[in-house]
């Protein structure tokens, strides 16, 4: 086999789909890092208390579970998380879009928008409190807001960086705005939208962790923060292996979607 | 002719200046009701007196050099990392199928709960808050990265080799171009996520100078004037770093854009 | 170099000669020791560094840090002993956000070997296994206050009774709070326990979304500000309900170099006979207010105490600091923070204070 074959110019868009063989490669490297995690730990080559082991991990998992604790707060931040997402979203690809499009909405809004995208929204945590209060509005706003932006400018981007000729295509075929929607900005826009929309994921994630902490009553990352607390970093990391195992999933959907959305790209 | 235009001109970029002036009103008009609401809502004032405050003792100047010094070291760090690493999963699918699946699952760890990790390996100080900004700029370098150089339409692809290139100049030629917006974007995702992260992480570790611990200080005695200073100079820094980037990247798109 | 040719030597005769003896084999092995861990060698010598962690505020550049760990950094016979010895003080700042976890981890990571910190936290340390030891007590503690809305009708916890508290979990204080409830016949389960770090609080109690608010010294700012009033606190109270923080050393270290503990306790001795000295008190309290804390509110913090100034930073140990850590242990364990027991008894050490005041000659200072 040429050395081409193995590291060459392969084009993954076209050869990386999850065929079974592929889908079991992807295990390879978490496996090892396992591997590699159980063997260190039982060389013991640091004290328990800085790298603890699998076994403890997965031992306060169980407790978590059973005690009932891990539903819970998987159930409450995975509902904050999708009704801040999918909001934020939605907002964020019609203000994208509309910036993108309209001149006049440009000229009024994009210095707010620019403005308001820095603001450190845990900076002004207090003022939130004070206009949403402590619960759950309060923690839907603030992941509508991280996600929102994200979201905004790769619609943005994406709408912006149509090539030229495809937009002279549609007008040669003389497409009404609709179909030109449709045929041509859609589709060109929907691989920078959605990337817009992982990072966004992963924007949000961060910031509900964040917001979990400073008003930590419930959800995983106040599990966490608890873990922290006392001491017990196998708590701590069964958090990040759930939130890390959750998003990887949701990540993972919206490559399929993505997919499926793209099928076009892949035909000749 | 030029004589009747500026005015225009500058009226036209006053009209983006209509929606803040508004919001600022609505502030003001808000921290007067009454104490709770000043104790959020710092009256633009006493914002006012407290910016004067910071600069004439050179607290701002200092934190805010700081602040930067330290996002802007962990930015190049974690870009130059996130585009290495995008490069090596879009030409290689060895280093694909074993860095990918990694990558995607760390990446959706939020960054303050891997804190403790962090605290507990590379201890509470500049290494810690350097690492955080670096992974914060690495996340979507990466990714943009390698969907840039992937999404890269099989067509242009076939018109090079059709001139024959080698892969070097395909490269060159092609696939750079081709995927600098997306590189571009990803960049224009890094800097303000790495900016935060810096204030962030100078909240979260230890003291150092930095605007995050300015905050700090200020929350300890509740100056919500001070601390709104700081996030408008977070802001406006963050702002300002943004715009650099998309100027830049406005000239080097120049031949793409179509509006 | 030398024991490295010595070893090569030695190696080359057993080769040549051939001789498998044990004692041959424990010289071998000796020599691979002291080749490849000098350190084992110079075990009985000391440490390039002390390293100490201590709450810090940094803004401007500068750590900052007041107090007594300020004045022991201060403290030129110390700072003498140590040169003689080539051993630097180093001081590692950690943020007042985080104290305890940070102070935790460095513990568990070896990256101190003391610190000034809670009693809460080094409670759940030595609970995990890390052992630390209590080698000079601190000042009587930190005052707690229950703080409510102005227009509110609450004049004790008993009226608060069912309602919402911003309780920030996990710090010390709310050991103090476990006190309250119990000395009123009541527990957590009587109360709707809002979990918000201290800036969240403060706003929460501002908007009206949670009915009193439990914190510390910051509990003065919010009544000037017109947002809160106070109806509480540990100055009405016995005096252990206050919350504690020590100079905890690692017991590795401790056991290991007990007299660069004794240097170390016996600084912080002459640092806070300095403090308690009532002459010196107005300097103490301006100096505070450089943390960040406004000085009214340090003042009104430290006024009014029914023991006197001087009894106020005695560093002698007492039963009344054991048994207050007998409280401590018990709390964390009933609300689940701690999952094994802690020997209270094992965790203080009285020697070097006792030998510190004594060389002092402050024997009858504070009887």
């Amino acid at each position: 086999m040429s050395k081409s074959a193995v590291i060459g110019w392969h084009w993954p868009a076209i050869t990386f789909n999850p065929r079974y063989t592929g889908w079991l490669a992807s295990w390879i490297s978490p496996l090892a890092l396992l591997l590699a995690w159980v063997l260190v730990c039982r060389a013991q080559w640091f004290p328990e208390q800085i790298l603890v082991s699998p076994q403890d991990v997965a031992d306060s998992a169980r407790d978590l579970w059973s005690s009932g604790d891990l539903q819970d707060a998987l159930r409450v931040s995975l509902y904050r998380l999708a009704l801040g997402f999918s909001l934020g979203s939605l907002l964020g690809i019609a203000a994208g879009a509309l910036l993108a499009h309209s001149e006049t909405a440009r000229i009024y809004f994009s210095p707010t928008f620019n403005a308001l995208r820095q603001v450190p929204t845990l900076a002004l945590t207090p003022l939130f409190i004070l206009i949403f209060g402590i619960g759950e509005t309060l923690k839907i706003v603030i992941i509508l807001k991280a996600t929102f932006f994200p979201v905004a400018i790769a619609t943005r981007e994406g709408v912006r960086s149509i090539p030229r000729q495809y937009l002279e295509v549609g007008e040669a075929y003389c497409l009404s705005s609709w179909q030109q929607f449709r045929r041509i900005i859609f589709p060109a826009t929907v691989p920078a939208v959605l990337t817009g929309i992982r990072i966004a994921l992963g924007r949000s994630w961060m910031i509900l962790v964040a917001v979990e902490l400073l008003a930590a009553d419930s959800g995983i990352g106040q599990i966490m923060e608890m873990g922290r607390q006392m001491l017990r970093i196998d708590q701590v990391m069964v958090g990040v292996f759930l939130t890390g195992l959750i998003g990887f999933s949701l990540d993972r959907s919206l490559r399929l979607l993505e997919r499926w959305l793209l099928r076009w790209r892949h035909q000749g | 002719m030029s004589k009747q235009k500026i005015p225009l001109r500058v009226l036209k970029s006053l009209r983006g200046l209509l929606l803040p002036a508004v919001l600022l009103g609505l502030w003001e008009y808000t921290s007067h009701r009454d104490a709770a609401h000043a104790f959020a809502f710092a009256p633009l004032e006493q914002v006012y007196g407290a910016l004067r405050e910071l600069l004439a003792g050179g607290d701002l100047w200092v934190n805010l050099l700081g602040s930067l010094q330290r996002a802007s070291t962990g930015l190049l760090t974690g870009a130059v990392a996130g585009i290495a690493i995008g490069l090596l999963m879009a030409f290689s699918r060895i280093a694909l199928t074993l860095i990918n699946p990694l990558y995607q699952g760390i990446r959706q760890v939020p960054l303050l709960g891997l804190t403790p990790l962090i605290s507990l390996w590379l201890g509470n100080g500049e290494p810690s808050k350097l690492f955080i900004i670096a992974l914060a700029a690495f996340y979507p370098m990466v990714l943009n990265t390698y969907e840039g150089l992937r999404q890269v339409d099989l067509r242009y692809r076939e018109v090079g080799q059709a001139y024959g290139f080698g892969r070097v100049l395909l490269f060159r030629r092609v696939l750079l171009p081709a995927a600098l917006p997306s590189l571009l974007t990803g960049l224009q995702q890094a800097v303000p996520f790495a900016w935060l992260a810096a204030i962030g992480g100078e909240l979260i570790f230890n003291a150092g100078a930095g605007l995050g611990n300015l905050m700090m200080s200020a929350e300890l005695g509740a100056r919500m004037d001070v601390i709104v200073v700081c996030a408008i100079s977070i802001t406006l820094l963050g702002i300002g770093m943004s715009q650099l980037l998309s100027l830049a990247s406005s000239r080097l798109l120049r031949w793409q854009h179509i509006r | 170099m030398v024991a490295r040719r010595l070893c090569a030597g030695l190696v080359e005769k057993m080769r040549e000669e051939k001789m498998h003896t044990g004692f041959i084999r424990q010289l071998l092995l000796a020599c691979v020791l002291l080749l490849a861990f000098p350190s084992v060698l110079f075990a009985a010598a000391e440490p390039q560094e002390i390293r100490i962690a201590v709450v810090a505020m940094g803004a401007g550049g500068k750590q900052v840090f007041v107090g007594t760990p300020q004045l022991v950094s201060q403290d030129p016979v110390l700072k003498a002993e140590l040169d003689k010895r080539h051993i630097k003080l180093t001081w590692v700042p950690v943020a007042t956000s985080a104290v305890a976890s940070e102070v935790n981890e460095d513990f568990a990571s070896h990256n101190i070997d003391f610190a000034y910190y809670g009693d809460l936290p080094s409670v759940i340390l030595n609970a995990s296994g890390i052992s630390t030891r209590l080698v000079a007590p601190g000042n009587l503690g930190s005052n707690v206050y229950l703080v409510v809305p102005p227009n509110s009708t609450a004049h004790s916890i008993q009226d608060l009774k069912g309602k919402r508290i911003a309780l920030n979990r996990g710090r010390p204080w709310e050991v103090t709070f476990g006190k309250l409830l119990a000395a009123n016949g009541l527990s957590f389960s009587d109360f709707k326990v809002v979990n918000l770090n201290p800036q969240a609080g403060a706003s929460a109690l501002a908007a009206g979304s949670v009915d009193a608010f439990f914190t510390l010294s910051d509990a003065y700012t919010l009544s000037d500000k017109g947002v809160g009033k106070i109806i509480w606190s540990t100055k009405q109270a016995p005096n252990d309900w206050k919350m504690r923080a020590e100079l905890w050393g690692s017991q590795d270290f401790v056991s290991k170099y007990p007299d660069l503990t004794q240097l170390l306790v016996t600084a912080d001795i002459r640092a806070v006979h300095w403090i308690s000295q009532q002459q010196n008190r107005d300097a103490y309290l301006q100096d505070q207010a450089r943390f960040g804390y406004p000085e009214s509110v340090i003042r009104r913090d430290a006024d009014n105490e029914n023991v006197s100034w001087k009894d106020y930073w005695s560093p002698l140990y007492s039963p009344a600091i054991g048994s207050h850590y007998q409280a401590v242990v018990q709390h964390a364990r009933s609300t689940g923070l701690i999952r094994n027991n802690v020997d209270v008894n094992n965790l203080i050490l009285p020697q070097f204070v006792a030998a510190g005041v004594k060389d002092l000659g402050l024997g009858t200072y504070w009887n």
